[in-house]
C-alpha cells in the first residue's frame, strides 16, 4: 500500500470523524446524539488551544493534555497533523486538488512554488501568542479567531449544519439560529475557495497552527529529502506538493506538511522520508525577517491594551453581554474562550449565540444569551454548556450549583442577570391590557415576577346610568362593542362601590356576574366607570436569576417589554445590584 | 571510505537532532506536568492576595481619650485639643511615618465645609514634623470626584505640600482586596491599601456634616474613602457599612472639626448658609465617642444615628462619651 | 504516476501500521461513547424544578429541632433528596434505594454545643412501606454489628446506629467512636421513635413465619429483587439458623398462589441447573428431586402452598435437609391456621 493512500484514508477518516462529532453534539442518549462521544477531541488535540490557555492562565486544563501527544509526535516526525489529521487542511487539500486538477503539469508546479508571503502565518502566530502572554498589561485569548480547529468547528456547527439541517430536521427538531453566523460562513467559504487560486492557501499563508508546527518540527528524526544531490530536475515532485516547500531544491522543512505526494510522484525514486537531511540541502528555519518578527511582537503586545481603552471590561461594560451559567468572571473568561461554538451547539434551547463586537472587539463569537432566539431562554434544569466547554471558560457546574440547592443552598442560585420591565411597552403597564405571560412562565419557585392588582378606567369608560337592576345597567351612551367587556377582565365601578366583574355587554347594556350583584342599585343619571383589572408585573430582584424565559415569552415581540440585562450576575462582584447579607 | 565518513557524519547529525528533539519533548512534557490542572478554575476571587489593615492605635490612657477645644481659630484649637490628650508626642514617635486621612471627598472650595479645612490639615502635618519628629507624613484620600481636582480645589493638596507632607493620589495598583473578620459587607472587597501599608500611625480629620443618607458624616464615615470598587452599592445598608468601616480602621487619633458645622444639604452642601458656626474641635482616640459628641452639634441624638449603636455593639468604642471624662478647654 | 515496483515492503508495512492505528482510534472513540452520564448535563424536561427544600412532596414529618439530643443543636439546614438527586448525597448507593421504593431522604446534622468535633448526621429514608425499609436495612447490615437492644429492628457499629421505624429506614452516623456521642445518638433514636408517626398496623408477617428455634437473632434479611442472583426471586426473606457449629441459611417468599409458587420454584431450580447444579439423591421423600449440589454446597428449593422456600448454600446436606423439614412443617402450620380463620 502506498503511503499516500494511507494518507488519503487518514484524511477521510479524520474528516468523517470530525463531521460525525459535529452531528452528534446534541444532548441525548441515542447513538447519533451526544452520549459519551468525545466531541471535543479535535480541540483538545490542537496545541494552540493548550499553549494559548497555558499562556493566559498558567495552567494546562485537563483534557488539553492531548495536545502534548500532537506536539511530541510533531517533534519526532514532522508536520503530520496538517496532512493526516486536520479536517480543515483536508478540506483545503481536496478543494485545491479538485479546483486545479485540469491544469497542466508546469502550471501545477508553478502553483506550488514557495512564496514569500508564506511567512505571514508566523507573524500571525507571534501576534496572537504575545497577545496572550503579557498578563500585567492584558492577557486575552484571541487565537480562536484563526486557529483552524475552532474555526472549522464553528463554521460547521454554527453555519453549515444549521443550513443543511433546516430542510431535513434530523439533527434538531426545530431550526437552529445563530446570530451573525453569515460572517463565519463567509470567512469559511473564502478560505475554502481561495484554494482555487493557490492550493492550501489558508494552510500556507494564514494558519497559525501550521506556523507552530513549522517551528517545532526542526528536530524531526525523519524528514522528506532527496537521497542524492543529482537528479534529472523534472520537478515532478513539486507538481502536487501541498506545503509549497520545494523538495526539488533546498527543501523548506518548516513548510513540509508530510503529504508524501513528492515521494509518490518522483519517477526516479530519489525522494524519500529519511533520517538524513536532503542531499540537495534543507532549510529548517521559517523564512521570517527580524523586522517582521519585531513588528508582530510589538503589535501583539499593544493590541489588547489598545482594545481595552474602550473600558468594556470596566465601568463601560455592555449590559447585553449575558454569559451562560458557569461562565467565569469576564477577565478570566476572555483568557479561556476559544470561540469554538460548542456551547452554542449543545444548548438545547438555542439561546446561546455568537456575540458581535458590541461588547468590545474581544467579544467576537464568544457566547452570549439572546433570549429572543430559541425555545425558551436558559432552561432551568440544564447545565450542558459547561460540560462541553473544552477550556472551562464556562465551568462544568452541577445542577445543584446552578440552582443553589444542596451544598450550594447558602450561596444561592447562579444569576445570569436580572429582568427589567419596560413599563412604557408592557401591556398592563402602558396599554391597559391584561397580560401576565411573564409571571406564568417564570420558572423559579417562588416566582421572581409578582403582580400587583390595579383597576384603571378604560378609554371612554365613564358612562351615565339610564336605568339599572341588581345585575344590569343600561347606559345612555351606546358605544360599547358587543361582549368586548366579557373577557373576565373588565369591571364596572359605581361611585362609592367596589368594582364588580362584567359578565356580558351589548352596545348600551352591561351585565355583571350574578354572584356579585349590586348591593345598592345604581341611580339613573349617576356615573359609572368601566375599569379593566390589570395585574402589573414587578421583578423581585432577589429571586430573579436572569434566565430570560419572561423575555422570550413576552408577547410584545419586537422590542420586548421585559428584557434581561447582566446587572446582578453572580459571577461578577462589580456588577452586583444588591448587597447580599 | 568517503561513504563511511559520510555515514559517520550523518549518524552524528542524526544523534544531535534526536538529542535536540528529545530535549524539546522533555521541555514540553515538564511544562505540561507542572501546569497540569484537573480541577479547572474556581468561580470566585483568589484568597491569596487578601490584605489586612493594621491596627494603628496607641496605648489607652484613662482620662485622656477625648478632648474638646472651643475657639474660632482651628490652628489654635487643634493644638490645644491634642495637647490635652498628651501632646502629639504621645501619638507620634520620632522617626515614624504618619498617614493623615482627611475628608477630601469633593472638588469643593474650603469655605463650603464639604471637605476638611486645609489649614487644619497643614497644622496637624506641621505638628507631626516639628513636635512629633516624624520622618515622613503623607496625606491621602480616595475621593468621590476626580482625585486631582479634589486635592487642588479643596486647598488640601497645596496646604499639605507646603507643610512638608507628601500627597498620595489613588491609583489602581494601590488597591488590594480585603475581608473584614466578622464583617458581612466587607468581604473580598478592594480597599485603598498601599499608602497605609508601611505607615506607623494613622490620623483621620473630618468636618461635621449632615448626610442625607446616613444622617451625619463625621469621623467614622470618613473611612468610606478607604473603600474601592463600586462602593456606592453599600449605600443600600449604610449603617452596617459605616460600623464595619469603624471595625476595620483603628486609627491613632481622629480630629473632628466642628468649627463650622454643615447643618443642611450634606454631604456636599453648596451654600454658606448651610453652615453654622459652632467653634468646637474634638480630638479623640475613640471614633464612636467623637461622633457621639459631634452629632449633638448637628442637633441630633445618638439614637438618630443607628451606626453608632452598631459600632458600639461591635466593641469599637462607646457612645457614652461622658464616661470617658472628656477634657474641655476654651481657646481665645 | 509512480514507478511500478517502487512501493517497497517497508512503505507498505508502515502504511498498514498507520491504518491499524486509525482503526484503533476508531475503536477507542466508539468505546468511549458508551461511557456517559447524561444527568451531568441536567436537561430533564419532565421534572418540575425543585428549588427549595420546602418543596418536598411530603412534609418533613417531624420538627427536626425537637430531635436534637440534650446538649446538641442543629448544624446546617435540613437537606431533602428525591430519587432524581439522591445520588448527589450517597452516590453509588442510590440505586439500592431507588430500586426499592425510595420516596425521599431527609438529612440533618446535629453538633454538640460544647465540643464541635462531636456531631452526627441523621439520614431518614422514606421507603414507602415497612417491607421496603426493612429490606434496605437488612441487606446493608454490617457484619461487625451488634444488635441495639432497646429497639426491635436496630443494630449499631462503633460510630453509628441503624434502625427501621415504620416505612423509614434511619441511619444515625457519628463523627467519631465516642461513647458520649453514641449516647446522644441513642437519645435521638428514641426521640424519633417517640415523635415520628408511623402506621403501626403494617408489620412484617414473615418474621413470624420463620421457625424460631435456633434462629440467629437479627439475621433475617429481605431481598426485594434478585435474591441469589435470580431475577424472578423477588420479595424473598432469608434467615440464618444454628446447626452445631455452622449456620444454615433458609429462605422463603410468599407468592400470589401455589401455582405461582410452583412456577417460580421450578424456574429457580432450572436456573441453578443451567449454572451447574446437579440434582442429588436424598433419603427424605418429601424432598425428592428438590435437593441439588451446587459446586459442593447444598441447595434445596420447594414449595408449600403459596410459599417458595428452601435452603441456600448449606455446607452440610443433612443439616440442610433437617432444617428444610422443619420449615415445611412450619409453613404447613401457617397455611392451615390461615385457612381456619
Amino acid at each position: 500500500m502506498k503511503i499516500v493512500q494511507a494518507r488519503r484514508i487518514s484524511q477521510v477518516f479524520f474528516f468523517i470523524l470530525f463531521v460525525w462529532f459535529c452531528i452528534v453534539s446534541t444532548a441525548g442518549e441515542k447513538l447519533w446524539q451526544l452520549r459519551g462521544w468525545p466531541v471535543n477531541w479535535f480541540l483538545q488535540l490542537d496545541p494552540l488551544v493548550a499553549i494559548g490557555t497555558m499562556l493566559t492562565t498558567h495552567t494546562l486544563y485537563r483534557g488539553l493534555l492531548w495536545a502534548l501527544a500532537t506536539i511530541i509526535l510533531t517533534i519526532v516526525v514532522g508536520r503530520f497533523f496538517c496532512s493526516w489529521v486536520c479536517p480543515f487542511g483536508s478540506l483545503h487539500h481536496f478543494v485545491g486538488f479538485w479546483g486545479n486538477r485540469k491544469k497542466s503539469t508546469p502550471q501545477k508546479i508553478q502553483l506550488n512554488k514557495y512564496r514569500k508571503p508564506q511567512c505571514i502565518k508566523y507573524f500571525i502566530l507571534i501576534f496572537f501568542l504575545f497577545m496572550a502572554a503579557f498578563p500585567s498589561i492584558a492577557a486575552s485569548l484571541q487565537l480562536g479567531l484563526l486557529d483552524p480547529i475552532p474555526l472549522i468547528t464553528r463554521s460547521f456547527n454554527l453555519a453549515l449544519l444549521p443550513i443543511v439541517d433546516r430542510s431535513v430536521n434530523l439533527i434538531s427538531a426545530a431550526e437552529r439560529f445563530y446570530e451573525g453566523a453569515w460572517l463565519i460562513l463567509v470567512i469559511f467559504f473564502t478560505a475554502v475557495f481561495l484554494n482555487m487560486v493557490i492550493p492550501r492557501f489558508y494552510c500556507r499563508f494564514i494558519c497559525p497552527l501550521g506556523a507552530l508546527f513549522g517551528i517545532i518540527n526542526r528536530f524531526a528524526i525523519w524528514r522528506i529529502g532527496k537521497k542524492q544531490n543529482e537528479c534529472v530536475n523534472c520537478k515532478l515532485c513539486e507538481k502536487s506538493c501541498e506545503g509549497g516547500c520545494e523538495p526539488a531544491g533546498s527543501i523548506r522543512i518548516s513548510e513540509c506538511v508530510l503529504c508524501f505526494n513528492c515521494l509518490d510522484d518522483c519517477k526516479e525514486n530519489i525522494i524519500s522520508y529519511q533520517t538524513q537531511p536532503s542531499l540537495a540541502g534543507e532549510i529548517t528555519n521559517p523564512d521570517i525577517s527580524r523586522r517582521g518578527f519585531m513588528l508582530s511582537l510589538a503589535s501583539g503586545i499593544f493590541a489588547i491594551p489598545a482594545v481595552r481603552l474602550s473600558n468594556k471590561l470596566g465601568s463601560n461594560w455592555y449590559h447585553r453581554v449575558i454569559r451562560p451559567p458557569g461562565a467565569l468572571v469576564e477577565k478570566e473568561f476572555l483568557k479561556r474562550c476559544i470561540k469554538c461554538g460548542q456551547c452554542m451547539r449543545i444548548c438545547p434551547t438555542n439561546v446561546i449565540q455568537p456575540a458581535g463586537i458590541d461588547g468590545g472587539l474581544e467579544n467576537l463569537w464568544t457566547p452570549v444569551l439572546n433570549n429572543r432566539i430559541g425555545s425558551s431562554g436558559c432552561q432551568l434544569n440544564c447545565v450542558a454548556c459547561g460540560q462541553v466547554c473544552p477550556t472551562s471558560a464556562i465551568r462544568p457546574i452541577t445542577l445543584s450549583e446552578k440552582l443553589g440547592t444542596g451544598a450550594f443552598a447558602e450561596v444561592g442560585p447562579i444569576k445570569l442577570g436580572t429582568a427589567f420591565f419596560d413599563r412604557d411597552r408592557c401591556l398592563p403597564w402602558a396599554m391597559d391590557k391584561p397580560c401576565i405571560v411573564c409571571e406564568e412562565n417564570c420558572p423559579v419557585s417562588p416566582k421572581a415576577i409578582y403582580t400587583q392588582e390595579c383597576f384603571n378606567t378604560i378609554r371612554d369608560g365613564i358612562l351615565t346610568v339610564k336605568k339599572a337592576s341588581s345585575i344590569t345597567i343600561e347606559t345612555i351612551e351606546n358605544n360599547l362593542s358587543l361582549d368586548k367587556l366579557a373577557t373576565g377582565d373588565y369591571y364596572c365601578a359605581v361611585e362609592g362601590d367596589k368594582p364588580r366583574k362584567i359578565a356580558a355587554n351589548t352596545g348600551n347594556t352591561i351585565v355583571i356576574s350574578s354572584d356579585n350583584q349590586f348591593e345598592k342599585i345604581p341611580v339613573p343619571g349617576g356615573k359609572i366607570k368601566i375599569q379593566v383589572r390589570l395585574q402589573r408585573p414587578y421583578v423581585d430582584i432577589e429571586k430573579c436569576i436572569g434566565c430570560g424565559v419572561c423575555e422570550h415569552e413576552c408577547p410584545v415581540s419586537g422590542k420586548k417589554a421585559v428584557r434581561v440585562s447582566a446587572e446582578g450576575e453572580t459571577r461578577s462582584t462589580d456588577r452586583k445590584l444588591l448587597l447580599k447579607h | 571510505m568517503n561513504e563511511q565518513n559520510d555515514k559517520k557524519i550523518n549518524r552524528r547529525q542524526l544523534l544531535t537532532r534526536a538529542g535536540k528533539a528529545g530535549i524539546s519533548i522533555a521541555v514540553a512534557g515538564t511544562v505540561s506536568y507542572l501546569l497540569y490542572d484537573t480541577k479547572g478554575p474556581k468561580a470566585g476571587v483568589e484568597d491569596e492576595n487578601r490584605v489586612i489593615l493594621q491596627d494603628f492605635s496607641v496605648q489607652h490612657r484613662l482620662g485622656q481619650t477625648m478632648s474638646i477645644a472651643k475657639g474660632s481659630d482651628r490652628v489654635k484649637t487643634v493644638d490645644k485639643a491634642i495637647e490635652l490628650l498628651g501632646g502629639i508626642e504621645r501619638f507620634v514617635r520620632p522617626g515614624e511615618t504618619v498617614a493623615i486621612k482627611p475628608n477630601v471627598a469633593f472638588a469643593s472650595p474650603p469655605m463650603l465645609g464639604a471637605t476638611a479645612n486645609p489649614e487644619l490639615v497643614a497644622e496637624v502635618v506641621r505638628l507631626c514634623y516639628s513636635r512629633g519628629k516624624a520622618k515622613k507624613v503623607i496625606v491621602t484620600d480616595n475621593p468621590i470626584n476626580d482625585p486631582a481636582s479634589c486635592f487642588t480645589l479643596s486647598g488640601i493638596g497645596k496646604a499639605a505640600s507646603a507643610a512638608g507632607a507628601e500627597v498620595v493620589l489613588p491609583k489602581a495598583h494601590l488597591f488590594k482586596v480585603t475581608t473584614l473578620t466578622g464583617g458581612q459587607l466587607i468581604k473580598n472587597w478592594p480597599i485603598f491599601f498601599e499608602p497605609f501599608k508601611d505607615v506607623d500611625k494613622l490620623i483621620g480629620i473630618a468636618p461635621i456634616k449632615n448626610h442625607h443618607r446616613a444622617g451625619a458624616s463625621m469621623t467614622m464615615k470618613n473611612w468610606y474613602g478607604l473603600l474601592g470598587g463600586r462602593r456606592n452599592i453599600f449605600h443600600q445598608d449604610i449603617n452596617t457599612i459605616i460600623a464595619e468601616l469603624a471595625m476595620m480602621v483603628r486609627p491613632t487619633l481622629v480630629i473632628l472639626d466642628g468649627t463650622e458645622v454643615m447643618m443642611t444639604n450634606g454631604p456636599t452642601g453648596g451654600s454658606i448658609s448651610d453652615l453654622r458656626r459652632a467653634n468646637t474641635l474634638i480630638a479623640s482616640t475613640d471614633c464612636v465617642a467623637a461622633d457621639s459628641y459631634g452629632c449633638t452639634l448637628l442637633d441630633l441624638k445618638v439614637s438618630d444615628l443607628p451606626y453608632l449603636a452598631k459600632a458600639e455593639k461591635a466593641s469599637v468604642g462607646t457612645t457614652d462619651y461622658e464616661s470617658l471624662k472628656p477634657i474641655f478647654a476654651t481657646v481665645s | 504516476m509512480s514507478v511500478p515496483g517502487r512501493v517497497k515492503r517497508l512503505e507498505s508495512a508502515i502504511s498498514i501500521c498507520l491504518l491499524a492505528i486509525l482503526s484503533l482510534i476508531g475503536v477507542g472513540v466508539f468505546i468511549k461513547q458508551f461511557n456517559y452520564n447524561m444527568s451531568r448535563y441536567g436537561i430533564d424536561t419532565t421534572a418540575i424544578p425543585k428549588l427549595e427544600t420546602q418543596n418536598s412532596k411530603f412534609e418533613i414529618p417531624f420538627e427536626l429541632s425537637s430531635l436534637a439530643p440534650a446538649g446538641f443543636e442543629m448544624l446546617s439546614k435540613v437537606e431533602v433528596y428525591n430519587s432524581e438527586n439522591l445520588y448527589e448525597k450517597i452516590n453509588g448507593k442510590a440505586p439500592l434505594y431507588t430500586e426499592s421504593g425510595f420516596e425521599e431522604l431527609f438529612t440533618q446534622r446535629f453538633v454538640s454545643i460544647n465540643d464541635r468535633s462531636l456531631w452526627m448526621e441523621l439520614y431518614a429514608y422514606d421507603m414507602s412501606t415497612v417491607k421496603n425499609a426493612f429490606s434496605v436495612y437488612s441487606v446493608q447490615k454490617r457484619a461487625e454489628s451488634e444488635a441495639f437492644l432497646p429497639m426491635q429492628l436496630a443494630y449499631k457499629t462503633g460510630n453509628a446506629l441503624y434502625f427501621v421505624h415504620g416505612k423509614y429506614y434511619i441511619e444515625l452516623v457519628g463523627s467519631s467512636e465516642s461513647g458520649e456521642l453514641f449516647s446522644a445518638m441513642a437519645e435521638a433514636a428514641r426521640k424519633i421513635q417517640a415523635n415520628l408517626a408511623i402506621d403501626h398496623d403494617s408489620g412484617i408477617t414473615e418474621f413470624a413465619v420463620f421457625p424460631q428455634e435456633n434462629l440467629v437473632a437479627g439475621s433475617i434479611k429481605l431481598y426485594l429483587v434478585n435474591a441469589f442472583g435470580f431475577e424472578r426471586l423477588t420479595n424473598t426473606f432469608t434467615a440464618k439458623y444454628r446447626s452445631g457449629n455452622e449456620t444454615v441459611t433458609a429462605f422463603l417468599s410468599k407468592r400470589a398462589d401455589s401455582r405461582d409458587a410452583e412456577a417460580i420454584a421450578e424456574s429457580y431450580r432450572n436456573f441453578l441447573i443451567e449454572n451447574g447444579a446437579v440434582i442429588k439423591s436424598t433419603t427424605n421423600k418429601t424432598l425428592e428431586g428438590k435437593v441439588m449440589d451446587f459446586y459442593g454446597a447444598t441447595e434445596i428449593v420447594f414449595t408449600t402452598g403459596p410459599f417458595v422456600a428452601g435452603i441456600h448454600e448449606a455446607e452440610n446436606q443433612q443439616a440442610a435437609e433437617k432444617l428444610a423439614e422443619i420449615l415445611i412443617n412450619r409453613l404447613g402450620e401457617i397455611i392451615s391456621s390461615a385457612n381456619n380463620e
